[in-house]
């Protein structure tokens, strides 16, 4: 009996530590890449980037898909547009600045053809004739809702980035997703300082959006959930 | 007479100025990871040396006849030299700003055979850079200006990255300006430190580009040409 107690607490224990210790972190998965320009629209104030009420929006091509989304490059051409951005608050933090936008946002991509569709053209000082038109044309296979989404600028290095939580709302391939795994998140550095920045555009724009892994779900029964709430 | 002349010199000065292109990024990659011994996203430790593996995703003008999806091939690159300057602290604690500059560079783009690129964890390994400089080297060149950002507020850990790139040899050498005078071109990107979407051992994942920064070609004219024009 004394030898088989302490048997017993060593087991326990063990259940205990195997319980409490964290489950391992599901890598979360590349959903796109997106490389464009950025712009404010409308523009309060334009000797200051992200004034107050400037509403935000970037246009570009969106060279990489993967799944849930299904894509074929050699027959389309991808691009996103994002726009329903607009500056809420403004800090200043030594040579940098922190805007944030309230929304929420949208991020949305567009299939159309190579071949028989509108090329994507930029132009200058969008928007314009053909930015966002050409971006926006053909079919919109997903729009993604951006919200807390927040641009960090060094203005001595006239370089920055910004993120957003992101998720899936709308679009033709939004039965692709599952219903727990349509949350997620973008990125992406922004520049001043290529000089392929075409006339009027503010920023060369890289970025990325990732899915979460699917929400956690636990199997049950009838009776389970009956008993829980009498 | 006076007016003619005016227009005349405005057309000169129009047809010399260089004007940038406005096209997509030379190299896309998707990702790419720095690692450098003893960094974290906050500090970065002088004179250590960071280094950068990636993975070319697609290629864009005057790069654009490579095809980065063929499956028989991989397209990397390298960089290595970038010599920390150490990082400095900007703001409160509670928004704080990590600006990590580095001195020299070395950046080397290889296309090989089969695709055997991969971000084994903590590098150097033996997979890690070796997978991304075996095969024909493409395109090498000096990094200058090279600086990464980050911050410790921002709930995705993201920041970024930007260095100028001055090419200097390989095999493609002649499609960026040629040897005797290479056309710039400017690394660039966002970057993040998420776990979620991190490898253990590399300090940050990158999402970037290099843009080709050639100017438009201009044609040599002479005064006598250009009144010979617009008489």
């Amino acid at each position: 009996m004394n030898r088989s107690i302490p048997r017993l607490l060593v087991a326990l224990l063990a259940a205990g530590a195997l319980s409490a210790a964290p489950a391992p972190a599901q890598a979360q998965s590349l959903l796109f890449d997106y490389v464009g320009f950025d712009y404010e629209f409308p523009d309060l104030n334009g000797a200051v980037f992200g004034d107050i009420g400037d509403g935000y929006q970037g246009v570009g091509e969106v060279p990489a898909l993967f799944g849930p989304l299904v894509a074929n490059p050699a027959t389309y051409q991808y691009t996103y547009y994002f726009d329903g951005l607009t500056a809420s608050l403004r800090q200043t933090v030594g040579p940098f600045i922190i805007i944030d936008y309230s929304g929420p946002g949208t991020l949305t991509i567009y299939e159309d053809l190579i071949l028989g569709g509108t090329a994507a053209d930029y132009g200058t000082n969008p928007p314009n004739g053909v930015a966002p038109p050409t971006f926006v044309d053909g079919t919109a296979i997903l729009v993604g809702k951006l919200t807390n989404f927040r641009f960090l600028y060094n203005t001595t290095s006239n370089t920055g980035s910004f993120e957003a939580d992101f998720e899936a709302i709308g679009g033709t391939q939004l039965g692709n997703f599952p219903l727990n795994q349509r949350l997620g998140w973008t990125f992406a550095g922004t520049t001043g300082n290529s000089t392929t920045i075409p006339t009027g555009y503010d920023h060369q724009v890289d970025g990325q959006t990732f899915l979460n892994p699917p929400t956690a779900t636990r199997p049950g029964t009838w009776g389970g959930l009956k008993a829980r709430y009498r | 007479m006076r007016a003619r002349w005016i227009l005349l010199t405005a057309a000169l000065l129009v047809g010399t100025v260089a004007t940038p292109a406005t096209s997509g990024p030379v190299i896309d990659w998707d990702p790419a990871y720095f690692y450098e011994p003893g960094a974290t996203f906050s500090n970065s430790v002088p004179l250590s040396e960071m280094k950068i593996v990636g993975i070319i995703s697609a290629f864009g003008p005057p790069l654009a006849f490579l095809d980065a999806t063929d499956l028989s091939k991989d397209y990397t690159f390298y960089i290595y030299g970038l010599i920390s300057n150490g990082t400095t602290t900007i703001g409160p604690p509670a928004t704080q700003f990590y600006v990590t500059t580095y001195t020299g560079g070395t950046i080397e783009i290889y296309e090989g055979t089969p695709r055997d690129a991969v971000f084994d964890p903590n590098p150097p390994n033996p997979n890690v850079p070796s997978t991304f400089v075996n095969g024909t080297l493409l395109l090498s060149g000096t990094v200058s200006n090279f600086f990464t950002q980050t911050n410790n507020f921002t709930p995705f850990m993201t920041g970024n990255s930007e260095g100028n790139i001055a090419w200097t040899g390989g095999s493609l050498i002649g499609h960026v300006g040629g040897a005797a005078n290479p056309c710039p071109a400017l690394f660039t990107g966002g970057m993040t430190w998420l776990p979620s979407v991190n490898i253990a051992g590399y300090l940050f994942r990158h999402d970037g580009k290099i843009d080709h920064e050639c100017p438009t070609p201009t044609q040599s004219s002479t005064w006598g040409r250009m009144k010979s024009l617009y008489r």
